[in-house]
């Protein structure tokens, strides 16, 4: 019975997955072919403003309307971008490092973003909901009141402002931390070499700092309005009436219920965490998908941008279908709503 | 004895509101820190016109480049050789521009939302909520900065428009929810039953009890639409013929003045943010402290 229920969840939750997608990919699709103007000709235009030189003649332009599939009409033009995307995950080729295709440039940042956004995130998150209980808890105390006022004033402060404050002071004010980069150039790019990992760490420390910083002052925040509120609740003046242990009190009754909520929130704040990030990486020149992203900015690259919003765009929303999956064991009631409903 | 004590309790609680209106301290310095902000703003143009008379204050090669701070130039010369005290005014002005403006339209875009989904329901509602919910997962922010990029000779105005389309889910959402409460309370059945039409609860029974509520998304939405503008522009998005706090702070960062120690160039668009973001910040609290009951009955306030 509960199998089944799962896989009625289960199938539901795939559903809206593969509608948003589509739907996302369509939106993007055409906002950008809305755009007036041909982006070749965009392309040729900021990089003549930058270093000058001739313009391309008639003959190139045309070579790389073929070679960008902006020719045909855009209903062809539609069912290629998906069929492209679908298919062969191919992105077609980039300006910035033509002619290398967009997702090989991708692939190699990926791996960059993954991990400082994956461990910023994850850290921030649990670090948030541990101090915020504790100063739902103790909300009466001097230091919990002062904590409280700090995170106020800190939890809206975007998080490349942050970085901009703290590259300004540790790495150039005091210079103990790499004010740029991915590693340091002495090493070599190699994942099985300890040099090259405590580098990549070191370089990583400021920008995962200034990301981790500002979310956790969110999730304290929240945290600490929904344990007020749960303490309010009447079945924790049972709990606590029926004489159980703090313990079992504090893991049962308020983290579970803080959970849930919370749980909701990150994947509600997904989004806004992969746009801190790119911010963030582009502040400190870090290899990932941001700085990626803020170069092909900066020479108009149609196809990267393209690229990259796309690929943002399925992750966010990979990422929170893994959460909403998950969901039923944090909180088995969801299962029971889902079939109540029908 | 009851009814009495109760009218009582009553009314000191209003008297409660009001003199924690007066008291909060995070609405006090809120206030007073944004205020000053606006005030400064809008007296740029004076300002501009006593410092530099009649020269444009965007033309580059005015001064030397790279100037320290002194009487003549407050915070020095930027790498144009500008002075660059009008130019973090008159960023100041125009961030602040676009987070009202920005915050305007979405709070209308919302409110539109919120009214016409919430309260007819029905499967129009079904597809507005999925779409709310999908933009607020979704990292709209970089589909913003790919056609921002794109349009060509994009002016204050049409940026703020661009920010409101992408920021109203959240309070949409939140604002949904409290038209679907409020819609099933008895004063709106009664509305229904003495031949009130639709649009006549819209406005006359629904809007006014969420005003307050509206207004508390209002700030909210400044803070958001000052962060996507200000993202937009340190990446180098948008036109440069209007300053903003995010450009100046594009240009220390690709001009080398953080390397090369100009750190009166790197300051104040950073600290004006930094004041700007939690000042609306202390002041959403302080109103949430003063017309959230369940805070108050918990913490005794």
């Amino acid at each position: 019975m509960r199998a089944k229920r799962y896989a009625a969840f289960l199938i539901r939750q795939i559903l809206y997955y593969a509608i948003t997608l589509y739907v996302s990919f369509t939106v993007i699709f055409f906002l950008l072919r809305l755009i007036p103007g041909n982006p070749i000709r965009i392309f040729q235009e900021t990089i003549e403003r930058s270093y000058g030189g001739t313009p391309f003649s008639d003959e190139v332009i045309e070579w790389f309307v073929e070679a960008y599939g902006i020719k045909d009409d855009i209903f062809t033009q539609y069912v290629k971008f998906f069929q492209r995307s679908f298919e062969g995950a191919s992105l077609g080729p980039s300006f910035i490092a033509f002619p290398t295709p967009v997702e090989v440039l991708i692939r190699q940042r990926l791996p960059w973003s993954i991990v400082l956004l994956g461990t910023t995130t994850i850290v921030a998150w649990i670090i948030g909901i541990i101090i915020g209980t504790l100063v739902g808890l103790k909300r009466e105390t001097k230091i919990s009141d002062l904590l409280f006022s700090l995170m106020l004033v800190l939890s809206q402060i975007p998080s490349y402002i942050l970085a901009i404050a703290l590259l300004l002071l540790l790495a150039y004010v005091i210079p103990i931390f790499p004010p740029r980069g991915g590693y340091s150039p002495t090493v070599e790019l190699n994942l099985l070499d300890l040099k090259f990992i405590l580098s990549a760490a070191y370089h990583a420390f400021l920008p995962a700092l200034s990301i981790i910083l500002v979310s956790v002052c969110g999730w304290i925040l929240s945290t600490r309005a929904l344990t007020i509120n749960i303490l309010g609740e009447d079945y924790l003046l049972l709990a606590q009436a029926k004489g159980l242990r703090k313990s079992r009190i504090l893991i049962r009754y308020i983290l579970r219920n803080l959970l849930l909520p919370q749980t909701t929130g990150l994947m509600l704040s997904l989004g806004g965490i992969v746009t801190g990030s790119f911010l963030v990486e582009w502040v400190f020149n870090y290899p990932g998908i941001g700085s990626l992203f803020s170069q092909a900015i900066a020479f108009r690259d149609y196809n990267v941008i393209q690229g990259i919003t796309l690929l943002t765009m399925t992750s966010v929303l990979t990422a929170n279908l893994m959460i909403d999956l998950l969901y039923p064991l944090i909180d088995p009631r969801v299962l029971h709503e889902e079939v109540g409903k029908k | 004895m009851l009814v009495k004590l109760r009218g009582k309790s009553l009314s000191v609680k209003e008297l409660e509101k009001i003199s924690l209106i007066l008291k909060s301290y995070k609405l006090k310095i809120g206030l007073g820190i944004l205020l000053s902000l606006i005030i400064i703003s809008f007296l740029e143009p004076i300002i501009t016109r006593c410092v530099l008379g009649d020269m444009d204050p965007l033309a580059p090669g005015t001064f030397e480049k790279f100037l320290s701070p002194s009487m003549e130039h407050l915070l020095g010369t930027d790498h144009y050789g500008r002075d660059y005290f009008i130019l973090v005014l008159m960023g100041l002005k125009n961030s602040l521009l676009v987070g009202f403006l920005g915050a305007l339209l979405s709070t209308l875009i919302a409110t539109l939302v919120a009214f016409s989904s919430g309260y007819k329901g029905g499967l129009f509602d079904t597809i507005m909520n999925s779409v709310t919910n999908s933009m607020l997962i979704l990292p709209t922010w970089v589909i913003l900065a790919s056609i921002v990029l794109y349009v060509r000779g994009i002016d204050i105005f049409a940026v703020s428009l661009l920010v409101a389309l992408f920021i109203w889910p959240g309070s949409a959402r939140s604002l949904r929810a409290q038209v679907l409460s409020l819609k099933n309370k008895p004063y709106v059945d009664l509305a229904i039953v003495s031949g009130e039409s639709d649009i006549e609860i819209i406005f006359k029974e629904l809007l006014p009890n969420l005003t307050p509520f509206i207004m508390f998304r209002f700030s909210s939405l400044i803070i958001g639409a000052i962060f996507f503008e200000v993202s937009l522009r340190v990446i180098g998005i948008g036109a440069s013929e209007y300053i903003s706090l995010g450009l100046l702070i594009n240009w220390f960062l690709t001009r080398g003045a953080i390397g090369a120690g100009y750190y009166h160039i790197v300051f104040p668009p950073i600290v004006l943010l930094i004041l700007i973001f939690s000042s609306i910040n202390l002041i959403n609290a302080g109103l949430d402290e003063i017309f959230n009951p369940r805070l108050k009955k918990v913490t005794g306030e």
